[in-house]
C-alpha cells in the first residue's frame, strides 16, 4: 500500500479524500493556491505545497508543478478528486511516465471516454443504447442543418471535452442553433480548452440516472446502484438522492449491467459513474461516463456502507476487488444537497465573500462535506461549493424529513446559499412524489423567493440583536474584531 | 421606536417598544407581536414570539446583518444607515452595466455609438468558472466601452455606457445615464 498520497484539488472533496487516507495510514500532501493558504484542505493535510497564483491554469491545473509537489513530497500516487485535472488524460499519462500512481483509469481510458462523441461510439459497439445525434464532429453548417433536421427539434448541443452543464445548448428552433452553436463552443473553448460542440435529441421529460461502477486491474468489474440526479439548475445537480424513486428491480438489474458492459467495453478500472438518460417510458441512453470520484458519490457510500475512495486507492494499488455483485445490497434512502455561495433569488449566481458564521447540523444519519469554516473567504476563482449535506434514513420519506430538519439547523452567514431553496424543494409536493424529472426546477421553482413568515420573524431577530447587549468576554482576547477591511466589503456584492 | 430594514429593494418598517427587560412589542403592518429574546452567545439569539420559540443565529456583515431563522437567510440592513448602495435588478431593472462580482471580461458583444434594446447582451464576464451575459437594461446608444478583453473588473465598475434611447421627461433625465 502506498505511503504517501497527494491530493491534487482543493476544497470539501480534497478534505474528504484526505479523512479516509488518515484512517488508512497513508500521509497526505495538500496543495494550495495563493487564494488557499488558509482553505482547510490546507491545514489538514500532513504536507501542503505551494502551487502559485490563484488562477487555475497556474495552480490547480498547472501539471508541471503538480508533478514537482510530488517528486518534492516522495508522494507515490496523487488522487486527483473531481473537477481541475481529474479527467485530464495528458496529466494521467504524464503521471504514468513519471512513474507516479493516478488514482483513476489509464490515460487512455481517459481520453476515449472524455471525449463524448468517441464514447458514444464505444458504446454503440457495446450495444449500450445511446441518444439519437450526431456521432463525428463537424465544421460545416449544412452538416449541421441537416443532422439537426434528421434528428428533429428539439435539440442538445453539447462539448465532446464537457461535463458539469458547460458548453450545453438547448436549441428549439433552426433559427437559433448558429447562434447556439458559437455561444455553446465558445463557453466549451473556455471551460475545456476544446471547442468542439455536437449534436443530440433533446429529451425534455426524462430523469438523470446514473450507475456507480468499481473496476479492478484484473477486469472484474461490478455495480453499486444508482443515483437520480434529475434535480438540476443551469444543468448541474443540487440534489441527488438513491434508490432513485423512478426504478423498479428490474430497471435497475438492467441498468447496473449496460453500466458493467459500458465500462468494460471501455476497459475501465477504478471507481467510475456510467450516466444515463431516462424516460418516462423506462427507456434510457448512454449520456456520458464521468472518468473520477463523483461529486455526489457520498449517497452511494451511505446506501452500501463502502468507502469509495478507500477502493479507488486499493484499486490503484493493484489490488483485486474483493466484492462480488451478489453480495452488495442497498440500504436505506440516501439523499444528498450541494450548498454552494450562490444566490438563489439572483438566478443562482455565484456569491463569493467572507464566511461570518458557520455552524453545521449534527444527528442521527447526517453527514456534511465541508471543505470551509467560519472566517474563511470563499475564492473567486473556483467552483463555489462549500460542502454537501448527505443524511441517510430507512425511507425516503424519512430521508427527507432528516433533510429538511438538517437544513433548518445548518446556518451559513456571510454568503449567499441556497440552503431555503432547497427546503422548499424537499418540502414540494412533486418532489415528495418523487416527480424530479430534469426540468423540475424550470417547471416548478421559476419564481422562488423567500419565506415572508420567516423574513418577520428575522427582522425581529434583527431588532433584538440590536438590544440584547453583547457581552464580551473580559481579560479574553479570544475573539478578533469583526471589522472588515475593505475588499471584504467589496467582495460582498450582490446584484 | 421605529425600526425601518432594508431588505433586498423593500423597507420592512417595525414599530418595537421595549416592555421589560429582554421583551418587546413589535408591529409590523397589521400584525402585532409579543416577543421575549436572550443573548445565549454573540451570534446566537433565543427568541420566543407569540409564545413559539426559535433561535436566530446573526452575523454581522460589512452591509448589514445576516440572519437566520429556521434554516432561511436575510440579509438586513438599518436604512437609515445604508442608502448610497442601491441594489440593482429591483422593480424597474438594473441601471447600470457591472459586473455582478470580480470578474474577467472574456468578449465584448457591441461596438461604440452601436444601437441596442433592451436586454440585448453587451459583454460576457467569467467568474466562478461561470460566464454571465451582461444585458442593456434599456434601449440605446453605446456612447462609451469602459473596458476590453481580458480585463479583470470589480462589482459596481461601470463597463458600457448606454445612453437611453427616449429621454424620459418624467424623470427629468438629460444626459447620459452611464449603462
Amino acid at each position: 500500500m502506498f505511503k504517501k498520497i497527494l491530493i491534487a484539488n482543493r476544497g470539501e472533496i480534497a478534505v474528504r479524500i484526505m479523512r479516509t487516507c488518515k484512517e488508512m495510514g497513508i500521509a497526505t500532501v495538500a496543495v494550495y493556491s495563493d487564494a488557499d493558504k488558509h482553505a482547510l484542505h490546507t491545514l489538514e493535510g500532513d504536507e501542503a505545497v505551494p502551487l502559485g497564483p490563484a488562477e487555475p491554469s497556474q495552480s490547480y491545473l498547472a501539471i508541471d508543478r503538480i508533478i514537482a509537489a510530488v517528486q518534492q513530497t516522495g508522494a507515490e500516487a496523487v488522487h486527483p478528486g473531481y473537477g481541475f485535472l481529474a479527467e485530464n488524460a495528458d496529466f494521467a499519462e504524464r503521471c504514468e511516465r513519471e512513474g507516479i500512481v493516478f488514482i483513476g483509469p489509464p490515460a487512455q481510458v481517459i481520453r476515449d471516454l472524455g471525449n463524448k462523441i468517441t464514447a458514444r461510439r464505444i458504446m454503440l459497439q457495446g450495444r449500450v443504447p445511446i441518444i439519437p445525434g450526431m456521432l463525428a464532429a463537424a465544421d460545416d453548417p449544412a452538416v449541421w442543418a441537416a443532422h439537426a433536421e434528421q434528428i428533429g427539434f428539439p435539440l442538445l448541443i453539447k462539448a465532446s471535452a464537457g461535463g458539469g452543464g458547460k458548453g450545453m445548448r438547448i436549441v428549439h428552433d433552426p433559427a437559433e442553433l448558429a447562434e447556439a452553436r458559437r455561444g455553446a463552443s465558445r463557453e466549451a473553448t473556455a471551460a475545456f480548452g476544446d471547442g468542439t460542440v455536437y449534436l443530440e435529441k433533446f429529451l425534455p421529460k426524462c430523469r438523470h440516472v446514473e450507475i456507480q461502477i468499481l473496476a479492478d486491474q484484473k477486469g472484474h468489474a461490478i455495480h453499486l446502484f444508482e443515483r437520480e440526479c434529475s434535480i438540476q439548475r443551469r444543468h448541474q445537480k443540487i440534489i441527488e438522492e438513491t434508490p432513485s424513486p423512478a426504478l423498479t428491480p428490474s430497471l435497475r438489474a438492467a441498468m447496473g449491467q449496460a453500466a458493467v458492459t459500458a465500462a468494460q467495453a471501455a476497459g475501465y478500472v477504478n471507481a467510475g459513474t456510467v450516466e444515463f438518460i431516462l424516460d418516462p417510458d423506462g427507456n434510457f441512453y448512454f449520456l456520458e461516463v464521468n472518468t473520477r470520484l463523483q461529486v455526489e458519490h457520498p449517497i452511494t457510500e451511505m446506501i452500501t456502507g463502502l468507502d469509495l475512495v478507500r477502493h479507488q486507492i486499493e484499486i490503484a494499488a493493484g489490488r483485486p476487488l474483493a466484492l462480488t455483485q451478489d453480495e452488495l445490497s442497498s440500504r436505506g434512502h440516501a439523499i444528498e444537497c450541494r450548498i454552494y455561495a450562490e444566490d438563489p433569488e439572483q438566478n443562482f449566481m455565484p456569491s463569493p465573500g467572507r464566511i461570518a458564521f458557520f455552524k453545521e447540523p449534527t444527528g442521527p444519519g447526517v453527514r456534511n462535506d465541508s471543505g470551509v469554516y467560519a472566517g474563511f473567504e470563499v475564492p473567486v476563482a473556483y467552483d463555489p461549493i462549500l460542502s454537501k449535506l448527505v443524511v441517510h434514513a430507512e425511507t425516503r420519506e424519512q430521508a427527507i424529513r432528516r433533510m429538511i430538519r438538517a437544513l433548518q439547523s445548518y446556518a451559513v452567514l456571510g454568503v449567499r446559499t441556497p440552503i431555503d431553496f432547497l427546503l422548499d424543494v424537499l418540502a414540494s409536493a412533486p418532489f415528495q412524489a418523487g416527480e424530479t424529472y430534469t426540468d423540475f426546477i424550470a417547471r416548478h421553482f421559476t419564481k422562488w423567493s423567500p419565506d415572508r413568515d420567516t423574513l418577520d420573524l428575522a427582522a425581529i431577530a434583527y431588532v433584538a440583536d440590536t438590544m440584547a447587549p453583547k457581552a464580551r468576554p473580559a481579560g479574553r482576547a479570544a475573539q478578533p474584531p469583526a471589522h472588515p477591511d475593505p475588499w471584504h466589503t467589496l467582495n460582498h456584492w450582490r446584484l | 421606536m421605529d425600526y425601518k430594514l432594508k431588505y433586498n429593494e423593500e423597507i420592512i418598517t417595525l414599530a418595537v417598544e421595549a416592555v421589560g427587560d429582554g421583551l418587546l412589542s413589535a408591529t409590523m403592518g397589521y400584525k402585532k407581536m409579543e416577543v421575549a429574546f436572550e443573548r445565549i452567545s454573540e451570534n446566537l439569539l433565543s427568541l420566543r414570539v407569540d409564545g413559539r420559540k426559535h433561535l436566530a443565529y446573526v452575523a454581522e456583515l460589512p452591509d448589514g446583518k445576516a440572519v437566520m431563522v429556521d434554516g432561511r437567510t436575510f440579509l438586513l440592513a438599518d436604512d437609515r444607515a445604508t442608502g448610497t448602495r442601491p441594489r440593482s435588478g429591483g422593480a424597474n431593472g438594473p441601471k447600470a452595466v457591472t459586473a455582478p462580482m470580480p470578474a474577467v471580461v472574456t468578449q465584448i458583444l457591441v461596438a461604440q455609438g452601436q444601437p441596442v434594446e433592451k436586454g440585448q447582451g453587451l459583454v460576457v464576464v467569467s467568474a466562478m468558472k461561470m460566464d454571465t451575459v451582461l444585458a442593456a437594461p434599456y434601449a440605446g446608444r453605446v456612447t462609451r466601452i469602459n473596458v476590453a478583453e481580458g480585463q479583470k473588473v470589480s462589482p459596481r465598475q461601470v463597463l458600457v455606457d448606454i445612453e437611453p434611447a427616449v429621454v424620459d421627461a418624467a424623470e427629468g433625465r438629460k444626459e447620459a445615464i452611464h449603462g
